[in-house]
Parts: structure tokens; C-alpha cells; sequence
């Protein structure tokens, strides 16, 4: 591959921010650069310049941009990540709704799912904290941009790393071992909904007031600043009247003009909109 | 909320756009660089770098009620780069103590070598803050005038002290080791000047900070030094002799204190590394490397078990195949006890590693036979490094009955043979050998020219291989055509013009490459015939032909142009550009004129790469364009052109209101001064 000049990297990086909504530079350049490289050998392709003109123009292009999306994404994910914001769901988030839930599921999105780690780990908790006992259901739908790990999730069968905050008692608990792998038992998928989709796009569309809850954790920091501020639109125009979203834990929209307003549960920081919010 | 806030910016944004032409443009630029928008607030920035006067902006920074306003000036007028570097200069006068830090700091980010004359003296500012960001400085722009002012200041200040070490290490000249070595292990600046020393890097320093290595006690210092000594290593032409002496004083070491800190780090396992962990991460991966190029040129034996159980285990551990290879030193003595290893990873790793003789075939031969299937693989790449062509026959056995790790040993250790003592491997080729085996007999063959061959040899591999070029399995033509391509005559190149119209793509795709590199001559007539077919190979062929750089194909790419959609278009322009046949100027200057903006792009691309001074005019055209591509391109061609009126101009492209032009106008004007220093 030839070196790579600035303007190659700003139209490739400025075409993966329109469609995706991630933004590239510094480090985050050199990480998708070692990503890109067997892409452009497959493809007999000398440089990114080429590259990007296989994405504007080649017949194949959106085949493409799926490959591409398993590249820019950071899947960087594993089971019982950062649990408190479940505990918040559990303990802050749906009580209050408990009236309604006898009629309606207890409804998340999970934006950014990756293979559906952190969604299956969700089902988990509502489990342990008794919330089929108590008669009441969910539905989680999974986004990812990614359909190589949108499929993953739907298979639910994990590498050791996918574990690695899991001691042998709790991989017991919840996987049965396959070929080195670890299928999660299938009591524990209850719920839960895939869909490869592009959140980023523009007029990206999840329905109107339709969810309790959004986690988006750890995807938000690589986004530009337009693809964000679309993004919690779109977050706020899918919540309910009073939902919440959840983000991880270096992510804020403490400086940023929004309907949501931040809450503290257990130290931790969630965002509520507004109950007269559109 | 945001979908509001989205609107009123757009608003703003357009507002702004719409002032850039009239008597308030200054106005608004410098309203919007306070705009609470950051997408507003940005475009005001690359405006300000284009329009607003240094002076202007550098009043900003002074002003220290403003934080908001300060940060977009600083970013604008080091966008600015050359331009704004007088200014700066002169603001280095001011009394304000943090507008000459600005400076300073900004001065040094544009790197400009000739500010350090005026940067200098400031070193001895009586405002220890000025002075600390002035040494700062001189680190930054990397000047070597700047080391006997830095070396003064060593033994002062302990701040100004830091910096001057930071700094030094930061320029790089080998003039600072002895001085910075001094300051190792005592002083409580030892570890920023083995950091320093670590970026200096010099072959000389490696003695000193062996030496230190082995008088340190303290982790972090060790730590240091060690990755210090993996960087010098990496880049000393001849480490060896150095390192040497200090092997037996390592091992014989009682307390084994040093090779237990070794063994340590080169028992690292990346795997083990906790998720989230919080503090200060070590580089475990760096501290890997080093200890393994210190335990390789020190010949460091009782450490060889743990680098070769990891060559043997991780398959991305080629790095220390490379170490041992280029310092075979101490590993070839110490091989016939390695192989007898208790551990069978240790034998598989020194027989990967080794760089063995001809006298050690005996010692090798004795693992082809081993009843581990990695060791007999292992044992077949050490054999295709001893290379005698007796052991051909077993390599070949090894090939058709082996397990498939055993079986890309035996292809990779046979390509290392010359192909006449290849004759072995034909019945691999045979129709009764099963496909795999017919693959990798014919991967041996296509990575070895096979003219030496003798005739009725050739001629069975030459039947045998032309009819595998038709195998029903694409994982045997594959191999086929490449080995095909290594054969010389016109059957072979009537094969690779065959395999042009493979059923599967990237066989189609893989013969075209081999037909290029091949160049039998008639390699450009048979792909400009192929022009004509409108399939998916055709764009593979546009780009084959401008590699081959066909002159005689331009016509006809030229006339194809206007058939094709933009895909091919694209590689058109640019096959025509790599051919530069006469005329092709014109041909682009019409495709500027195109809608399609990536045509126009590419266009400019070429005018570009192929101007001379004729073209002059049409680049300072293309220096004003809308497309901030195509005056970047416009930027590289005055660059190589380097007449002196292109100065100008790229003075002015160097504020463009896209960072990217900016930065190739200001490398545009170093290429200037570096060619043409009177332009400059």
C-alpha cells in the first residue's frame, strides 16, 4: 500500500462519517488504517484513495460498506459490563412503570449491540432481580450496524473472551460449553430482538415514543458532532414521555443542549426526558 | 432540542456563509468564533485561518477574560502556519507571561526551523514559565543549533532541567548521550533522561545503558532502560559485540536478579491482562520485545527456553524468528542442547528459529521423523533454511502425507530450493494425487522460475501444469496459474489469457496480475482487445494497462471514456495518467469541466503530478476552486513545480479554510525551499 496522504484519509474518513456517524483521527487513524489493509489486498487495491473510490463507485459498493462496518465499529464488548446500569433499571427506572407493565413488556433499546453481550447480560439481571415472578416481561431490541456480529448475537455462542468477567460458577450458570466456545442457554435469549441497522443515517427512524429505556454505551465518544446531535434526537423522539438514556460512563450530555435532564441513581448519571417532551 | 438546535445552527452557519462577501465578513467571523455551536464555532476557525490578519487574532489571545475566543485564535493562527510566524515573533516581546507562552507554544507546533534564533535566548527569560515553555519549544522544532543551549541546562533548574532532557530527547542528536547518561542511575531525573535517551536512540548509548541496566534495582527504572536498550537494539547495524560481554556476568550473577526480572517479562501472556484495570498500564508487549532482543545479542542462554516456547506457541511472534536470525550469535552453539529439550516447544521453537548449517542436517533429520506433527513441520522449514537438495525427496514426502501444517511447511521450506532440484514433486502433480497435494506441489512451482528444468522435464511439468490450469476445482487452478506464469513459452501465456475469463472472479483477477508482471510483450495488445467486452473484468484491465504504462492502449482508453459509467471513467482518467502519453493534458483539462466531482478531482490529480511551467496558470486556476480537493492538488503541483511564483499563491493556500490544503501548501513551500531556494 502506498502512504497514505492527508486528503485520502479526510475523504475516507469524511464518507465513513456520513454514513456511519464515526469520526477518525489521531490513533483511531492508524487502528483503521491496520484494519483497512487486508480490505485493499483483497481487493487488489494500491492506496485509500483507490479504496474510497471503490466505495463511491464500484457496483459492489454496498456489499462494501457492510465489510466496512464490521472495520470502523468498536466491538470491544463482554457479559456483566458495567451491571450498575442494570441495577439502575431495575431498581429507579421500572418501578414506577410497574402499573403499565402489567399490560405492555418493559421495553429497551440496546443501541450499538454489538453480538449481544451487554443485551443478554440485561435479560440476566431482569431474571435474577425476580421480574417473571413478578409477572413482568420485556422486549430488548439489539441494533448494530455490523451484520457479522448482529448474526453473532442471534447465534449467541461466544468466544472465552466474551466471559472474561464470568468465574467458572457463573459460566456454568448461564453457557453450555461448544467446541472451545460458549453458547448461552437459551432460557436466557428471552426477549431479545436483533436488527442490523445504521442508526447514524440520516431520517433513521426507530418509532415514535415506543421505549422505556436506551442504553447507548461507549459509542457516542467516536461520534461527530452532527451524527450525535442526530442521535439523541432520534433517542428522544423513540423514548417515552419520562424514558431514560443510559450512557457509558465517559459519555455526556452535561454541555450540550437537549430535552433530557441528567439523574443521579447510586452515584451513577442517567438522562431523563422531559414528561411534555415531543 | 437537538433537532432545534440543529436548525438554529444550520441558520447560523448559512448566515455566516452569506456575510463571507461583504464589508462585514470580519465581523461575523470573529461573533462566530464564540458561537456556542461546535459545528459553527469550527467553520468560523478555518474562516479566521483564511481571513482574518494575525494581528487581529493575536489580540485575542491576549485577551485572558475570553477563553472561548482565545482557543479559536490559537487554533486559526497556527493554521495559518508561515504566515502568522512574523506576528508570533513579535508577540514573543509582549509583557502579558501567558500571551509569549501562546506564542511560544504556537511557534513551535508551526515548526518553522528559522524561529529558533528568536526562541533561543528566551531559554534564560527570567519568567521561569517563559523560559520552561521556550526550552519546550526548541524540543519541538528540533533543532540541533538548539543542543549546547539545552546541554547548559542541565545541571540548573530542576524544572528547566526536565525540559531541557525532554527536549534533547525530542531532537534526537547523539551529542546528548553522554551527558544524559550521566544523569543515570543517581539523580532523580534518571527516568526522563533514559526516556530521552530511549528516543535518541543511538548505537552508542547501548554500553551505558546496558551497564545501568545491570546496577538499577528499581522497577520502573528497569523498566525504562530495558525498553531504551529494544529501541537502540532495533536500530544498532551490530549490537552483538556490544552486548556480548555482559553475558557472562549476567548469568553467572548469583542472585540472578536481572534474568529473574527478564524471565518475567518474556514469560508475559497479553491474555492475562485484566479488563479495565485501572493505573498505569506497563507496555508489557514493548517490555517483551526488548527483553528478547537483549536476551537474543547477549546470548543470554538460560533465557532461550521462554523466547522459544513463544516463537513455538504465538505465530505473531515472527519478530523473534527475525532477532535470532540476524544475530545468530550464541543460539547456533547452544542448538544441539536445545533440540533435546524436555520441552517439546522449546524444540519446535529452536528448530524455527535456528539458523542452521549444513552439519546440522543430522541433528534436523531426526525431528522429521518426531511423533509430534508441529515438530516434524517445524523440522521441515529448518531443512528448507539448510537447503540441500538431498532432503528434497523427504520435504516432498512430507508433502503428500503429512498433516496440512506439516504440508505448508514442506511448500514454504521447498520454495527455498532452485527449481531444478524440484524434479521430485511430479508425481504431486499426477492425476491420482489428491487436490490438496496437486495445490501444494503447484504452490512450490509458482513461486520458482522454472527455464532450468531440463527439456523433457519441462515439457511433462509444462503439460501437467497447463492441464491443471483447467482443473474443475478453483483451489487447483488457482495455484495452476501461478505456477503457469513461472513457466517461460507462449503455452503458459496462452493459459494465463485463458484464465481471463475464469468462471471465478478472483482467478480472473489473479491472472491479469500475472500477465502484467509477466510482459511478454504481447500482453498490451491481448488486454486493449479486451477493452471491448463490457464485463466486470474490464475495470481490472483499465487499471492492468496503467500499471503497464501502454502508451499504445491511450487512444483507445481515451475513445472508451465516454461508454463507461463513472466506476471505470475514474480509472480511466488515472490508467491515463500513470501512461502519460502526449496529449493526456488536454484530455484532463476537459475533465474538469465534468459534474462529477471525483473526476474533476482526479483530473486536477494529474495536471498536478504531470505539470511544468506551461501549466502554470492553470494551476493557480485550480488553487482558487471551490473543491478543497482539487486546490490541494493544486498546492502538490506548485509545490513541484518550484518556480518562484508559486510562493505566493501557496502562501495563500497555506491559510486555507481546509486544514488538509493547508498542510500540503506548507510542505509545498519547504519542497519550494528546498528546490528552488531562491524562489524561496
Amino acid at each position: 500500500m502506498t502512504p497514505v496522504e492527508a486528503a485520502d484519509w479526510k475523504l475516507l474518513t469524511d464518507l465513513i462519517q456520513a454514513r456511519f456517524g464515526l469520526m477518525f483521527d489521531g490513533v483511531r487513524c492508524e487502528i483503521l488504517e491496520g484494519r483497512l489493509r487486508p480490505r485493499l489486498r483483497a481487493l487488489h487495491l494500491d492506496s485509500l484513495r483507490e479504496y474510497y473510490l471503490y466505495l463511491r463507485f464500484h457496483p459492489e459498493r454496498e456489499l462494501e460498506f457492510g465489510r466496512l462496518a464490521s472495520l470502523v465499529t468498536n466491538n470491544e464488548t463482554y457479559f456483566f459490563r458495567e451491571t450498575h446500569q442494570f441495577d439502575i433499571l431495575v431498581r429507579h427506572v421500572l418501578p414506577p412503570l410497574k402499573p403499565s407493565l402489567r399490560e405492555r413488556p418493559f421495553k429497551i433499546l440496546c443501541a450499538g449491540c454489538s453480538s449481544g453481550e451487554e443485551a443478554y447480560s440485561m435479560v440476566i439481571a431482569f431474571q435474577n432481580a425476580g421480574l417473571e415472578l413478578a409477572g413482568i416481561t420485556w422486549e430488548i431490541d439489539a441494533h448494530d450496524v455490523d451484520p457479522v456480529r448482529v448474526a453473532r448475537g442471534r447465534d449467541a455462542v461466544y468466544e472465552p473472551t466474551s466471559l472474561r468477567a464470568c468465574d467458572a460458577d457463573v459460566r456454568r450458570k448461564y453457557f453450555t460449553p461448544s467446541g472451545g466456545r460458549y453458547q448461552l442457554k437459551e432460557r436466557h435469549r428471552k426477549g431479545v430482538r436483533f436488527f442490523e441497522t445504521n442508526l447514524a443515517a440520516p431520517n433513521g427512524a426507530l418509532g415514535w415514543a415506543v421505549f422505556d429505556a436506551i442504553l447507548c454505551r461507549n459509542m457516542l465518544i467516536y461520534f461527530g458532532a452532527p451524527a450525535f446531535d442526530n442521535l439523541i434526537g432520534l433517542f428522544a423522539r423513540s423514548l417515552r414521555p419520562g424514558g431514560y438514556l443510559l450512557l457509558g460512563h465517559s459519555e455526556s450530555l452535561l454541555d450540550r443542549q437537549t430535552p433530557f435532564v441528567p439523574v443521579s441513581f447510586e452515584g451513577g448519571v442517567v438522562y431523563r426526558k422531559g414528561m411534555d417532551a415531543a | 432540542m437537538s433537532a432545534f438546535s440543529e436548525t438554529a445552527a444550520a441558520g447560523r452557519l448559512a448566515a455566516l456563509d452569506a456575510l463571507l462577501e461583504g464589508v462585514d465578513r470580519e465581523r461575523a467571523i470573529l461573533a462566530a468564533l464564540e458561537d456556542e455551536a461546535p459545528v459553527v464555532r469550527d467553520r468560523a476557525i478555518r474562516l479566521a485561518t483564511r481571513y482574518i490578519e494575525p494581528q487581529v487574532l493575536g489580540e485575542l489571545v491576549a485577551d485572558e477574560t475570553n477563553a472561548t475566543l482565545r482557543n479559536a485564535a490559537i487554533t486559526a493562527l497556527e493554521r495559518q502556519g508561515p504566515y502568522a510566524v512574523p506576528h508570533l515573533e513579535s508577540m514573543l516581546a509582549r509583557p502579558e507571561e501567558d500571551v509569549v507562552m501562546f506564542a511560544l507554544q504556537m511557534l513551535a507546533r508551526i515548526g518553522e526551523p528559522s524561529v529558533v534564533r528568536t526562541v533561543a535566548p528566551l531559554v534564560r527569560h527570567s519568567n521561569p514559565n517563559i523560559a520552561q515553555s521556550a526550552v519546550e519549544a526548541l524540543g519541538q522544532l528540533r533543532s540541533a543549533q538548539a543542543v549546547p543551549t539545552l546541554l547548559d541546562l542541565l545541571h540548573g533548574d530542576l524544572w528547566l532541567q526536565l525540559a531541557a532532557i525532554e527536549a534533547l530527547g525530542e531532537i534526537g542528536d547523539p551529542a546528548a548521550v553522554p551527558p544524559l547518561v550521566a544523569l543515570v542511575p543517581d539523580s532523580i531525573v534518571a527516568e526522563p533522561a533514559v526516556a530521552a535517551l530511549q528516543r535518541i536512540a543511538a548505537p552508542e548509548s547501548l554500553e551505558a545503558l546496558i551497564d545501568r541496566l545491570v546496577s538499577v534495582r528499581e522497577r520502573s527504572l528497569r523498566d525504562g532502560l530495558l525498553l531504551a536498550i529494544g529501541v537502540v537494539i532495533d536500530l544498532h547495524p551490530n549490537p552483538g559485540p556490544v552486548a556480548i560481554q555482559y553475558s557472562g556476568r549476567l548469568e553467572l550473577d548469583p542472585s540472578r536478579d536481572l534474568l529473574g526480572y527478564l524471565e518475567e517479562i518474556l514469560q508475559w501472556d497479553p491474555g492475562l491482562a485484566a479488563p479495565d484495570a485501572g493505573g498505569e498500564p506497563r507496555d508489557g508487549d514493548s517490555l517483551l520485545r526488548a527483553a528478547t532482543a537483549l536476551t537474543v545479542v547477549a546470548g543470554l542462554r538460560s533465557m532461550y527456553p521462554p523466547v522459544l516456547i513463544r516463537i513455538a506457541t504465538d505465530e505473531s511472534a515472527t519478530w523473534a524468528v527475525t532477532l535470532f536470525r540476524r544475530n545468530p550469535g550464541e543460539l547456533s552453539p547452544a542448538l544441539r542442547q536445545l533440540l533435546r529439550h524436555h520441552d517439546l516447544r522449546v524444540r519446535r521453537g529452536a528448530l524455527l528459529a535456528g539458523s542452521f548449517q549444513a552439519e546440522d542436517l543430522p541433528l534436523v533429520l531426526e525431528h522429521l521423523e518426531d511423533a509430534d506433527w508441529l515438530i516434524r513441520a517445524a523440522a521441515c522449514r529448518a531443512l528448507g533454511v539448510i537447503g540441500n537438495p538431498d532432503t528434497v525427496p523427504l520435504l516432498v514426502h512430507r508433502l503428500r502425507e503429512g498433516v496440512e501444517v506439516e504440508r505448508a511447511a514442506a511448500v514454504d521450506a521447498l520454495a527455498e530450493f532452485p527449481a531444478e532440484s524440484l524434479g521430485a514433486l511430479e508425481p504431486c502433480l499426477g492425476p491420482d494425487a489428491a487436490e490438496p497435494v496437486q495445490a501444494a506441489a503447484l504452490e512450490v512451482l509458482g513461486k520458482r522460475k522454472m527455464q532450468r528444468f531440463d527439456a523433457q522435464k519441462m515439457e511433462r511439468f509444462e503439460a501437467r501444469i497447463i492441464e491443471l490450469a483447467r482443473h474443475p476445482s478453483p483451489e487447483v487452478r488457482g495455484p495452476a496459474i501461478r505456477a503457469a506464469a513461472q513457466l517461460p513459452g507462449s503455452r503458459a501465456e496462452v493459459a494465463l489469457i485463458r484464465a481471463l475469463a475464469d468462471r471465478h472472479e478472483p482467478i480472473q483477477v489473479e491472472a491479469l496480475e500475472l500477465l502484467v508482471k509477466r510482459d511478454h510483450g504481447k500482453t498490451v495488445s491481448t488486454l486493449a482487445a479486451l477493452l471491448g467486452a463490457d464485463d466486470s473484468l474490464r475495470y481490472h484491465v483499465i487499471r492492468a494497462l496503467g500499471h503497464l504504462r501502454a502508451a499504445e492502449a491511450a487512444p483507445k482508453l481515451e475513445s472508451l471514456y465516454g461508454e463507461c459509467g463513472p466506476y471505470e471513467q475514474v480509472e480511466i482518467v488515472l490508467a491515463l495518467i500513470r501512461i502519460a502519453a502526449p496529449g493526456v493534458a488536454q484530455f484532463l483539462r476537459t475533465r474538469l469541466s465534468e459534474s462529477e466531482p471525483e473526476i474533476r478531482r482526479v483530473a486536477a490529480r494529474g495536471l498536478a503530478t504531470l505539470a511544468d511551467r506551461t501549466q502554470l496558470p492553470l494551476l493557480l486556476a485550480l488553487a482558487a476552486d471551490s473543491d478543497w480537493c482539487v486546490r490541494d492538488e493544486a498546492a502538490r503541483g506548485l509545490g513541484l513545480l518550484g518556480m518562484a511564483e508559486c510562493r505566493e499563491p501557496l502562501l495563500i493556500l497555506a491559510r486555507d479554510v481546509e486544514p488538509v490544503v493547508a498542510s500540503t501548501a506548507r510542505a509545498a513551500l519547504v519542497l519550494l525551499r528546498t528546490v528552488a531556494p531562491a524562489a524561496a
